[in-house]
């Protein structure tokens, strides 16, 4: 299993355009693609159905732009991620309607210690200006990814 | 990020710069329950210490107040007139009856209040009220010239001390009784200055195991009751006595028959105070007149030989001294005998350690003098044969031989004494026990093993009787906040996780979030069931104790959840408990 900074630096699936209303068509829209992009989603309804379970339980966001949907869930075999910008800013909840940047993370059940450490790798990385400005302005998907991988071997 | 002025983060970020302390001190000192049993211990052993001199106090000013006289019960009894010397027992008789009488409308359907029984048949709960009434009778009785020891209140108020903090903190079944065992031990440290007898007595009698787990917390309390009483008092040893040694090798065989004469003499002794016991009931008068009557017949022997009166210390001191003659020591035997049998056989509570020491102080003398008179060079100093008497005749009365060693050393600090000593012990202990299966405690240990073999769930033992119910939970949503707030309130290092319905989720652990402590961020977003770990092991309040120890052994944790088949969390089942059960089953029953 990749490392949890080895995923950050090179996520599954990753959208620098994505244009959609809401928070859950962000999740819906991100969960697609994590699907296309790796076989490491065995049960995609079932993954769906933690994502929006845990959203509704308690806000997942974790700053005013940016959100972190997640599930622990039995749905996948191992971490996956998937990365999207949107285009426009999205509602994710009341307090947090101007949401830019999404992180959508899948654990398997156990792995609670690396969901806890992908999680505060990602908040680290966001906490700086920098790389909040430098992912909110890169030019091209292949920029944005850069600006990720740079951030996490820095 | 920003300068964080949010009083709510203000508060989250002490929160878990406090949370990380207490992973750091936990981490660098590991204070495990045990560590916390120690220091309960500890508490109990200091609180067990004050008891005792309280209780002292009290009868001495309960003698004060009788006999008009601030000196030793022997010493105001030679000063009373004989009308008052024949009428002051039973006075005191009649009071302590009184008080016990009255008692028994306070402590209606209390159980039973012998410490002994608590700790090793009972829950540890020793009843608070029945003791205090018992131990106010005992002041009367001791206070008036009674031929019974003092010590035994002291003890059982030391026990009842510990037994209240115990429930106070509400402690398991195990650790209840190990706090009362550990108040006896901080009893008979302080009531003889013996903290290693106190720990080994409780110990080898009442647990019937050294094991480190119950002997360590014993230790301690002792030692804490030892130091307390030393400070606050000037006590430095019970018995001052002059310097033994063994004169030579060809004083065994006298040492060796002093023995085999204790070992005889002792279950004799116990057997007349049982007898003396059925007799007073025979009578068939109430308790009150008993007691009176009980009294009567020890102040009727103290006009003549007053040295019966109180728990015999004085007098063995003068007979470690050397200062008696052995005809008069023959008649102070007798009478004392006679006493304490009155005393202890008309109800009259209070102990008969001391009256053993007595008893065999006095045998010891009178076979040294005796060797002494037909071959000196067989029993050079009669006194040592006094010393080596006593513990000998404890050890046949107790079946304790280690602990009456111990004793020994400790009540009079020569050490020159230890070599006949133990063989002696020992010898009159095979004698004893050949002779007599029961010893002064056997009764206590006999409704054991019935209890033992007749409660068949308790024998087996299930995870439900020593389960710790209510433990602290958090729901699936709770926040990060909240998680660490319960972190540090509870010292537990695993948090429980409920539904509405109390049924266990899994458990959130301090250590998967230890490393993240230093990022408010994470709080945020973090929930419960985000960390959750569902696959935490579990335990039914039916599985026997040796399941539960499997499941101890496969994952480190202090505790385990308890969860009924249905799912719901009833409580939790500590590693420390199940240790403490598992040793307690594993040693038999003293008494078949």
């Amino acid at each position: 299993m990749n490392s949890p900074i080895e995923l950050i630096a090179s996520p599954d699936a990753v959208v620098t355009d994505l244009r959609v209303n809401s928070g859950e068509e962000a999740i819906r829209a991100l969960h697609q693609r994590l699907r296309a992009a790796t076989p490491e989603v065995r049960d995609a309804d079932q993954f769906m159905h933690d994502l929006l379970e845990r959203a509704a339980l308690s806000s997942v966001c974790i700053a005013d732009d940016v959100a972190l949907p997640h599930a622990r869930t039995t749905a996948v075999g191992r971490i996956v991620l998937a990365v999207a910008r949107t285009a426009t800013p999205v509602l994710f909840d009341a307090e947090h309607p101007r949401v830019r940047l999404v992180f959508l993370i899948g654990t398997p059940k156990a792995a609670v210690s690396e969901y806890l450490q992908t999680v505060a790798a990602l908040s680290r990385m966001l906490k700086n200006a920098t790389t909040r400005a430098a992912l909110l302005g890169a030019p091209t998907e292949a920029e944005f990814r850069a600006v990720l991988s740079r951030a996490q071997l820095r | 990020m920003n300068v964080v002025t949010d009083p709510a983060k203000l508060l989250l970020e002490r929160m878990l710069r406090l949370l990380r302390w207490r992973v750091w001190v936990q981490e660098k000192l590991q204070p495990s329950e045990w560590q916390i049993t120690l220091l309960w211990a500890g508490f109990a052993g200091f609180l067990g210490a004050l008891s005792s001199l309280v209780f002292q106090a009290l009868a001495e000013g309960a003698h004060q107040l009788l006999t008009g006289s601030n000196e030793g019960v022997v010493e105001s009894m030679k000063q009373l007139p004989w009308w008052a010397v024949l009428a002051l027992p039973a006075m005191g008789g009649l009071l302590a009856g009184i008080v016990l009488m009255l008692g028994k409308h306070l402590t209606k359907g209390q159980s039973s209040t012998d410490y002994m029984e608590a700790i090793s048949i009972g829950s540890g709960h020793v009843p608070i009220r029945a003791s205090l009434v018992k131990s106010t009778a005992a002041l009367f009785s001791i206070g008036s010239g009674g031929s019974i020891g003092r010590e035994g209140p002291m003890v059982q108020l030391a026990a009842v001390m510990a037994s209240f903090i115990g429930r106070w903190r509400q402690f398991t079944p195990p650790q209840l009784r190990l706090m009362v065992a550990c108040g006896a031990a901080a009893g008979i440290a302080s009531a003889y200055n013996a903290p290693i007898a106190g720990s080994f007595f409780v110990a080898e009698i009442i647990l019937g195991t050294i094991a480190m787990e119950s002997l360590g917390p014993l230790a301690v309390s002792a030692v804490v009751a030892a130091m307390t009483v030393r400070v606050l008092t000037s006590e430095a040893q019970l018995y001052k006595v002059p310097e033994f040694r063994l004169s030579s090798p060809l004083e065994m065989p006298a040492y060796i028959a002093l023995g085999v004469i204790a070992g005889i003499l002792a279950p004799w002794f116990l057997r007349s105070l049982k007898r003396a016991e059925a007799i007073f009931i025979a009578t068939k008068l109430p308790l009150v007149a008993r007691m009176t009557l009980g009294g009567l017949i020890v102040g009727a022997l103290a006009i003549q030989v007053p040295e019966v009166c109180g728990n015999g210390y004085s007098v063995v001191v003068t007979i470690l001294k050397g200062q008696v003659l052995w005809t008069t020591l023959l008649l102070f035997v007798a009478c004392k005998w006679l006493a304490t049998a009155s005393s202890f056989g008309s109800g009259a509570p209070g102990g008969v350690f001391t009256p053993s020491l007595f008893m065999g102080a006095g045998a010891g003398f009178l076979f040294g003098q005796a060797v002494h008179a037909i071959w000196p060079g067989g029993a050079v100093d009669p006194r040592a044969f006094a010393l080596v008497g006593m513990g000998a005749f404890l050890s046949a009365v107790s079946h304790a031989p280690v602990m009456a060693v111990i004793m020994l050393f400790e009540m009079t600090l020569s050490y020159d004494i230890i070599l006949p000593l133990m063989l002696c012990s020992v010898v009159a202990y095979y004698t004893a026990k050949g002779l007599e299966g029961r010893s002064l405690y056997s009764e206590v240990l006999k409704k054991k093993a019935a209890e033992v073999s007749s409660d068949a769930s308790f024998g087996r033992g299930h995870v439900a009787e020593l389960m710790k119910g209510k433990p602290p939970t958090l729901s699936r949503n709770a926040h990060f906040a909240e998680i660490a707030r319960m972190f540090l309130a509870t010292r537990v290092n695993n948090l429980y996780v409920t539904d509405e319905d109390e049924r266990f989720l899994g458990a959130v652990s301090l250590h998967d979030i230890k490393p993240y402590l230093g990022e408010p961020e994470l709080a945020e977003l973090v929930i419960a069931n985000d960390i959750l770990r569902e696959e935490f092991p579990r335990v039914g309040p039916e599985s026997t104790l040796s399941e539960a120890l499997g499941r101890f052994l496969n994952f480190e944790a202090e505790r385990l959840p308890v969860v009924d088949p249905s799912g719901k969390l009833l409580g939790s089942l500590s590693k420390g408990d199940l240790l403490l059960a598992l040793v307690e089953m594993r040693k038999k029953p003293l008494v078949v």
